[in-house]
This record gives C-alpha cells, sequence and structure tokens, in this order.
C-alpha cells in the first residue's frame, strides 16, 4: 500500500481542531493529582537511601511516631508483611535474570533514592519532619557507579549469587554478519554514548490510595498513562482480586512514558492507607523525581556498518549496554532491547548480528521514556551512514536514498522483529531537502562560513514503530500483557455520543481526536461527543496502556470500527421511523435523512428516544434497545511512521556552545486526524530530544550520588534554547489499520538527538569532528574541537 | 513550627483570611486555604515558574514566597484571568493555536505572557521566547506557546486600532 490518500472531503478529521480540554485547562478548573483531596485523607512522604550501595543494619523509627500529627511510620519489613516484589512486565531477553525488589528496602540499598521508610502524617509538612527523626543505619557495600565499572573483570557485584552483573544478553541475527563484513569495501565505527536522562513532566508523579479493610476496596488515584495496567499489577503485587481494585486518573500534566510505569509510590501509600486506615496522598517532589521516576536513555552502543564501495549497505554488527539499575523497573530491558530492534533504521541491510547486554548498576531503575529505546537506535543508523559518506566521499542523502526499501517493496522485513507496514523514504527526503533549500539554508550557510560563523545543517531519517501491538506477537518476544484495545460508542435517548475509552489524555490530545472520529463517523457535530477516560471501573479495558504510539492508532481504530457498526443501527432505525429503505438514508450534522429529500429526516435525539424510551412502533422489532458498540481490536502488525529531520545550528568555537537556528521535518505517519495538534507533538518530542541531544544528563559521581537532582543541574530546554519548527506531511496510510493512521507520539524524541550530532559535524567540517556522545555538552565539544585542532582522531 | 500568623489576601478580588504556618509558601496557601488549584507546582524551587502568579501587578514564584509575605497583597492566578464565561484574548489564542498540551505549566505561562504584553505590547518572536523562557514546558516545543502570544499581541493590537482601548 503506496498510495498518498486522496484528499476527501470530511468535516472533522483532518481538520484542525483546537484541543476540547483546553478551556477548561487554560482556565485552572481542570482538576491534576495534587488538586484531588478525599474525605479523611491524610499525606505521606518517602524516607530514601542516601546512598548507592549499603546493607541496612538498623531502623529505629519511634521518634518519628511519636511526633504529634504522624499516624503511621512504615519500613520495607512493615511492607513485605503485605505486599509481593515490584512487577516487572517485560522478559525480552531468554533466561535473563531478573533483579526484583519491594517498594521499600528490607535489608540492602541498592541505589541512591531507594525506598527506605515511609510516614503518613496529617499533611506533607510534618510528614517531612518526622522523615527527619528516623534513624538509619548503613553498613557501607563497594559501588558500581557507571557501565564500566559494573562491565570491570573484578567490579563488585550487586547480586552476590550472580557470577557477574550481566542481567542477561542475546544476540539478533540476520543472514551472515561475519562475511559480510570480510567482504566489504569500507567499515565505519564507532562507540556511541547516550547518558541518562528521563522523562520529565512539569506534574510530578503521585497518587491517593485509599484500602479499606472492611470492604475489602482498594480505590486508587493514580497519575499513570496506564490505568489498566496498573489496576493488574495493584491486584498482583497486594493479592487483592482485581474486581476489588479501582484506579481513576485524574487531568495528568505530562507523562512521556515516564508515568506509563508502575512505581512503588502507589503500594507503598495503598499499605500506609491500610494500616492507618485513612486515604494516603504520596507525591513526589521534583528532588525525588530524579531518583524515584524511570531514569532512561542510558546506554552504549559499540557499532559498525560494512558497504560496499558503491555505497550498498551490506551489514550491521555491534554490541549494545544496557545501563540498568539496582533493580529491574516495570518495563525491565524493554528500551534498550527496542533500540537494537530498529539500529538498522530505514535501511535495507540483509546482514546483521545485534547483541544486547543489560547490565546492573548502582543507579536507579531503569524506566519508560517516549522512544523507548529507539532515538538511540537511531543514533547508530543515523551516525553510522553519515560516517560512511564521508568516508566514501559521497553524498549523505544520496547514500541514504539508495540503501532504501522501495515503495513495492513493503511490507518489508527488517531483518530484527518488526516488519514495516507501508513507506515512501525516498519521497519523504526529497520533501525535506526541497524544504530545506526553499526556506535557504544552504544559502545561509554558504554567507554564514564566508562570514566565519561555523555554521550546519543536520539530517537524520527515522522510523518510529507504533500501534503497539499485536498482542500474540508481544507475549511471544516477552511481554506478560496484552497490545489490543477497546472501545464503547454508545449513543443516548437525546441522540447525543459518549465515547468510553481504557486510553487516557497526557496532553497529546486523545479526547478531541477521539471525538473528531465519532463526528465524522457517525455524523453529528463534535459538540455532541463526550469522551469519558481515566476510570478502571466505567472504562473498557485496554491492553498494555496510552504509549507504544498507540492512542490514535489502536483506540482510534476500534473507533471507526465502532461508529460503523452504531451508524449502520441508527439509519436502520432512521428507516424505520422515515419508512425508507436505508441504503437511501444518510446521517449529517445528526439528522437522518432521506439523500435528496432534505425535508424528509429525523434527528438523532429520534432515533435515541426510540432506542431508549419509546420502542414501540419506533424501533424495529429485530433491533435491540439501546444504541451502543463496543470493539476490540488487536492489530494485525504494527504501524511504522518515519519522517526526515533538518536542523540547522551554529556552533562556537570558542565556548562549545549550539544555537539552534531552524528546525523542519517532513513526516509520515499515515492518515493525520488533526495536524495542529499532530504538529504540536512533533515539536514537543523533537525539543524534548534537543534537550536530551545538548543538555540534559543525570550526572553521577563515583559513589553513585546523583549531582543533579534539581531544575538548577538538570537542565530542560526553555523557549530561547529551542528554535521554530516547520512541518511537511505526506500521508501513506497503514494499510491494517481502519482510518490509516501510524503512530506519531514519539517522533520527535527518536528523531532530534541524531540530528544534532549531525548538524555540529556539519558545522565543524572543517575539522572532521564527529559527535558520539549526548548530551553534547560545550565541555564535551570543547574536547572534540580542541583534539581535533591538535590533529587527534575524535571517533 | 507551629506558630501560625494570620494574614489577609484579596486574590482575584476575593478577599481571604486564614491562619498559616510561616513556613507555607504562597502557593500552598493559595491551593490549600483558598481552593485555587489553578496555580500548579512544578519544582517547588523555583525555577520552572508554573507558580506564576501576580502579587501587586508583579509576575512572582508562588513557591519562592511565603504566605506571611504576601500578607495584605493583591493575587492574581488563572483563575481569575476569564472576563465572565469567556476565554479572555491571551487565552483564546492558546487555545486557537495549540499553545498547551497538559496544561500543567499553562497557568504560570499565561500570566508570564500578560505581563510581558502588558510591558511590551509589540514583541517580536525574540522579545517572546526571551519573555517566556522562565516558564519551563515540557509538552509543546514552545512553537505553539510563541505563535499563540505573538497572535495574542496582534489582536490585542487590532482591538486598540478599532476601539481605542485594548480589547
Ligand atoms: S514551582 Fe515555583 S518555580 Fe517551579
Ligand atoms: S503544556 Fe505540558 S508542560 Fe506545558
Amino acid at each position: 500500500m503506496t498510495t498518498t490518500t486522496e484528499p476527501k472531503s470530511t468535516k472533522y478529521a483532518g481538520k484542525p481542531q483546537p484541543g476540547i480540554d483546553d478551556p477548561s485547562l487554560l482556565t485552572g478548573s481542570s482538576t491534576y493529582m495534587d488538586d484531588i483531596t478525599v474525605p479523611r485523607m491524610i499525606e505521606g512522604a518517602v524516607l530514601r537511601s542516601p546512598v548507592a550501595h549499603a546493607r541496612i543494619t538498623r531502623i529505629d523509627v519511634s521518634k518519628a511516631l511519636e511526633l504529634p500529627g504522624v499516624f503511621d511510620v512504615i519500613t520495607g519489613n512493615d511492607l513485605v508483611e503485605i505486599a509481593g516484589e515490584q512487577p516487572v512486565i517485560w522478559y525480552p531477553i531468554p533466561e535473563q535474570r531478573i533483579a526484583r525488589a519491594h517498594a521499600l528496602a528490607t535489608d540492602t540499598v541498592r541505589w541512591v533514592g531507594q525506598g527506605v521508610a515511609a510516614v503518613a502524617a496529617v499533611d506533607r509538612y510534618v510528614a517531612e519532619d518526622a522523615l527527619e527523626l528516623i534513624e538509619v543505619d548503613y553498613e557501607p557495600l563497594p559501588v558500581v557507579a557507571d557501565l564500566e565499572q559494573a562491565l570491570a573483570p573484578d567490579a563488585p557485584k550487586l547480586y552476590e549469587d550472580w557470577p557477574d552483573n550481566i542481567s542477561g544478553s542475546m544476540t539478533l541475527t540476520a543472514g551472515d554478519a561475519d562475511a559480510a563484513f570480510a567482504e566489504a569495501d569500507v567499515v565505519v565505527g564507532a562507540s556511541f554514548r547516550h547518558h541518562p536522562g528521563y522523562g520529565c513532566p512539569i506534574e510530578t508523579r503521585g497518587c491517593i490510595s485509599n484500602w479499606d479493610v472492611f470492604s475489602g476496596r482498594l480505590d486508587v488515584w493514580l497519575g499513570t498513562q496506564s490505568p489498566n495496567l496498573a489496576r493488574e499489577l495493584f491486584a498482583q503485587v497486594l493479592s487483592v482480586p482485581v474486581s476489588k481494585v479501582r484506579v481513576r486518573t485524574p487531568e495528568i500534566g505530562g507523562g512521556f512514558g515516564l508515568k506509563f510505569d508502575f512505581y512503588p509510590e502507589g503500594v507503598i501509600a495503598a499499605i500506609l492507607s491500610r494500616r492507618s486506615k485513612r486515604p494516603v496522598k504520596l507525591l513526589e517532589d521534583r528532588q525525588e523525581s530524579f531518583v524515584a521516576s524511570s531514569r532512561s536513555r542510558d546506554m552504549r552502543h559499540d557499532f559498525e556498518m560494512a558497504l560496499r564501495s558503491d555505497g550498498t549497505i551490506l551489514g550491521l554488527r555491534g554490541t549494545a549496554y544496557g545501563v540498568l539499575g539496582g533493580a529491574l523497573g516495570t518495563v525491565g530491558s524493554g528500551p534498550p532491547w527496542a533500540s537494537v530492534l530498529t539500529s538498522m533504521g530505514p535501511y535495507k541491510i540483509p546482514n546483521q548480528e545485534l547483541t544486547l547486554k543489560a547490565v546492573m548498576t548502582n543507579r536507579s531503575p531503569y524506566g519508560s521514556y517516549r522512544g523507548w529505546g529507539v532515538p538511540k537506535g537511531n543514533i547508530v543508523h543515523e551516525r553510522l551512514i553519515e560516517l560512511a559518506a564521508r568516508k566514501l566521499g559521497m553524498s549523505r542523502i544520496e547514500l541514504r536514498r539508495m540503501n532504501f526499501p522501495a515503495p513495492e517493496e513493503f511490507p518489508y522485513f527488517s531483518g530484527a522483529a518488526f516488519t514495516f507496514d507501508s513507506g515512501r523514504y525516498a519521497d519523504c527526503l526529497d520533501l525535506a531537502t526541497s524544504a530545506v533549500e526553499e526556506r535557504g539554508w544552504n544559502e545561509l550557510q554558504r554567507e554564514g562560513r564566508e562570514a566565519g560563523r561555523s555554521i550546519g545543517i543536520g539530517y537524520g531519517f527515522h522510523i518510529e514503530p507504533g500501534a503497539y501491538g499485536p498482542s500474540r506477537v508481544l507475549n511471544m518476544v516477552g511481554l506478560d500483557h496484552s497490545g489490543f484495545d477497546e472501545v464503547y460508542v454508545r449513543m443516548d435517548s437525546a441522540g447525543k455520543v459518549t465515547v468510553l475509552s481504557g486510553q487516557i489524555s497526557t496532553g497529546q490530545g486523545t479526547h478531541t481526536t477521539y471525538a473528531q472520529l465519532v463526528a465524522e463517523g457517525l455524523g453529528v457535530p463534535i459538540e455532541d461527543v463526550t469522551v469519558v477516560t481515566g476510570d478502571t471501573e466505567s472504562c473498557p479495558y485496554t491492553g498494555y496502556g496510552t504509549g507504544g504510539s498507540r492512542a490514535a492508532t489502536l483506540g482510534g481504530a476500534a473507533i471507526v470500527n465502532a461508529t460503523g457498526r452504531l451508524k449502520s443501527k441508527i439509519l436502520r432505525i432512521g428507516a424505520e421511523l422515515l419508512e425508507a429503505d436505508p441504503e437511501d438514508l444518510e446521517l449529517e450534522d445528526g439528522r437522518v435523512s432521506v439523500r435528496g429529500a432534505a425535508d424528509s429526516s429525523v434527528s438523532t435525539a429520534d432515533i435515541g428516544y426510540s432506542a431508549y424510551r419509546m420502542l414501540n412502533g419506533r424501533l424495529p422489532e429485530s433491533e435491540t434497545p439501546t444504541l451502543e458498540e463496543v470493539d476490540v481490536f488487536d492489530p494485525a502488525n504494527m504501524t511504522t511512521s518515519y519522517a526526515c529531520t533538518a536542523l540547522l545550528v551554529e556552533v562556537d568555537r570558542q565556548t562549545g556552545a549550539v544555537k539552534l537556528l531552524d528546525c523542519l521535518q517532513a513526516h509520515d505517519a499515515g492518515v493525520i486526524i488533526n495536524p495542529l495538534l499532530a504538529d504540536g507533538q512533533l515539536a514537543g518530542g523533537l525539543a524534548q530530544a534537543f534537550g536530551g541531544g545538548l543538555f540534559e544528563e543525570f550526572v553521577y559521581d563515583d559513589d553513585g550520588q546523583i549531582r543533579t537532582a534539581s531544575f538548577m543541574d538538570y537542565l530542560i530546554p526553555s523557549a530561547t534554547d529551542i528554535p521554530p519548527f516547520h512541518f511537511y506531511h505526506q500521508e501513506t496510510p497503514a494499510p491494517h489499520i481502519p482510518g490509516g493512521m501510524k503512530g506519531l507520539g514519539e517522533a520527535g524524541t527518536i528523531a532530534g538527538v541524531s540530528v544534532v550530532g549531525s548538524a555540529i559535524d556539519d558545522a565543524l567540517s572543517d575539522l572532521g569532528v564527529t559527535v558520539c556522545e549526548f548530551p553534547m555538552t560545550p565541555p564535551r565539544l570543547l574536547e572534540l574541537i580542541r583534539a581535533a585542532q591538535s590533529g587527534e582522531a575524535t571517533t | 513550627m507551629s506558630d501560625k500568623h494570620t494574614i489577609t489576601v484579596t486574590v482575584n478580588g476575593h478577599v481571604y483570611t486564614d491562619d498559616c504556618e510561616a513556613r507555607m509558601t504562597l502557593a500552598d496557601f493559595l491551593r490549600r486555604q483558598c481552593g485555587l488549584t489553578g496555580t500548579h507546582l512544578g519544582c517547588e524551587h523555583g525555577v520552572c515558574g508554573a507558580c506564576t502568579v501576580f502579587l501587586d501587578d508583579v509576575a512572582v514564584r508562588s513557591c519562592l514566597t511565603f504566605a506571611v509575605q504576601a500578607d495584605g497583597a493583591r493575587i492574581s492566578t488563572v483563575e481569575g484571568l476569564a472576563e465572565g464565561d469567556e476565554l479572555n484574548t491571551l487565552q483564546k489564542s492558546f487555545q486557537e493555536h495549540h499553545g498547551l498540551q497538559c496544561g500543567f505549566c499553562t497557568p504560570g505561562m499565561l500570566i508570564c505572557a500578560t505581563e510581558l504584553l502588558r510591558d511590551n505590547p509589540n514583541p517580536t518572536e525574540t522579545e517572546v521566547r526571551e519573555g517566556i523562557s522562565g516558564v519551563l514546558c515540557r509538552c509543546t516545543g514552545y512553537d505553539g506557546i510563541v505563535k499563540s502570544v505573538m497572535a495574542a499581541a496582534d489582536s490585542q493590537r487590532d482591538g486598540v486600532s478599532e476601539s481605542g482601548s485594548i480589547s
């Protein structure tokens, strides 16, 4: 399937509909996690380990318990009486050693910030006072502060009964990589390092857990992207029936994958609630977030690419190291695995040998962040292809183009796990290069260089696996969860429509795009559509959660299907009321009318009345009452969207600072439901990636202490750091998704890191600098520049 | 720690009098004592700007201000921006140009942009970027926000030329 969608006349789909939740968000009237109080609620706080690796020899909570206003104090030993270990849901590496931990440490702490004890008190101020009164003695153990230390032959071990610090490893192969490298004319390789960072939503994580022992019910408000998954995992960890657990999500102040994972605090709050018989609110503060929310991106990729002198890529091989923490997080080594699976990118590479090693260190657990490993796969293929172009003396654009699968080669098997569904990669590349020309960047660069400025243009091509994923395939590759999505579409007795979904909105516009799809699919005004999400008691089950670029694709597909069936039923009822043939009817603007005879019509309110209240004589005998359709959509394949990104930068050779001047992206995510929101997703993702490419880093010292636990030290980009964006779209529909949508929520984060490297290299092309490390901070870049100026090799 | 002080503040035109500890931040006072949860906390150490409010017409970080410091002051928050049941020009512009996604930074961003447009009704794009650079947004990449503020400046100008006063 390689056709572009014909522009068709639509009323809502494909239109720049502003966010339907925006008015309440703009007036301060919406409700986020910390805005909620429930009756009898008290507040908690967690005492966290100040050291990276130690045995706990003594904890004394007696003074804290005596502080007026304190309800309860728990330690790990109290917690394990009720709770099991924190769950891991991804097992991509066969026979991997899975290091699990409880929500509070019991005898050993393995990272700075690991929970050691927790307090429930009348408010957060008092709870924090109480933390200071808890006494803990630690017997220090040798610290494994980084990857290199963890891999050293004489490294101290995190787990005494393991032979080393390697949790697991696996190798994926296609063809014969050794033979390919042996016959290659050119081999390029490097060691690529992406340092740790995190999703960093401006709203931190939080919950209110209310575990009532008398009813046996656990009622949780949780700032999560995955309410259904959280309900399953609460039930699993706390040994309560799923049916007794209710998870509700309020407005979410950004998720970015970080709020997909299932964290200790929900469990801690539940235990505190059960013991104190009060609902307990537990919020992470910003400083805690750096050690308590998922650490991500932290990987090294030692990879090389083999090519023929004409530019044909023959092979790719290498080893990727995932820098796991002191225990596995919810998604285990999932993201590092995904980086390996996507390391060949959009290129045809017949011979591959891709190894993944997941390594334990005394850092906080590794977890989800938008892009989920793929940004680092992208660094591998995009940096290597530019190195190859340089070595071959070829255009970096042409080298990319000649290695793409042609449109007629889709579905295209990448060699490792993913089959790309459809694509016109070369067209997309052309769209980007002509936009660069049109915007005058080449001219700007020429002029700038003549004036002695170091102006660079970076290019990057990325693929984004979306619509995660076919349930059985996900199970086969090691996910202990499903990937389908379910939706209810209901017209009520007044003819208005409610959609219920297990997806949630973290700002990406799920509610808006769903309302558009329903309004378009049924033929009702968008104001008539209400989207309800965020309550496991009323909303349907979704496999996984809102992550993996699945809300628009899978939820959207389910809506397209359900809406189609509901429309047929509405037309059949309309036919009874109008004494016409359903075939002759149309539904537009909330009215069913005989095509070509607009005066002969009934409203959806008439239809609703006939289906719910006045059935006699109005609802056909063959129809069941009510107007509701349920659809469960489990995709046959994932979607693969793609884009070519270009970035204009200026490098200051004196300071190593990089100024981002302008950015454009030619993007193809199949059928776009809402171009306004789509561009917002692309821009937001790119800005995050530029943060990771240039500024954001968890810096650790030799003792495993994090040195960047505030916004003074962990630098997320501000408006002056980020360039303007220009987006260009082509639409190649997803062949197996009703509606044709592909995922796009992760595009920016995948594309934006390697392109920073490409742009810097280009700005410094006279020096032959190669950026292999991210973030490329000014001190790092200065070092590269000085090394190049003094004639040292830089790769 | 438990010494209480009684303070009185006027927030969005309403007078609130309540007791608080000396250590209570203005942000917590607004959110917990006044029930105005539109002001958000993203860092509580003065960097993210989500907590920005007007204190006697100056945009300040309410997480770095103690409630007792605001005794007697006039405060406006995001809840005071709309005109009756209608969004104001800036709010409308944010909706139209997708100047928000999750909405968490938005209250601080709106207050900050209101101050910017008050002091400089004709900002250049660079001035807008500098003007809002004290509020961090993790969702939008700032593109939609910059467009929103520029467009709001335009409509304010149109409002001035049509009616002679800022609409
Ligand atoms: S919460 Fe006040 S500046 Fe971040
Ligand atoms: S809109 Fe989410 S942080 Fe700005």
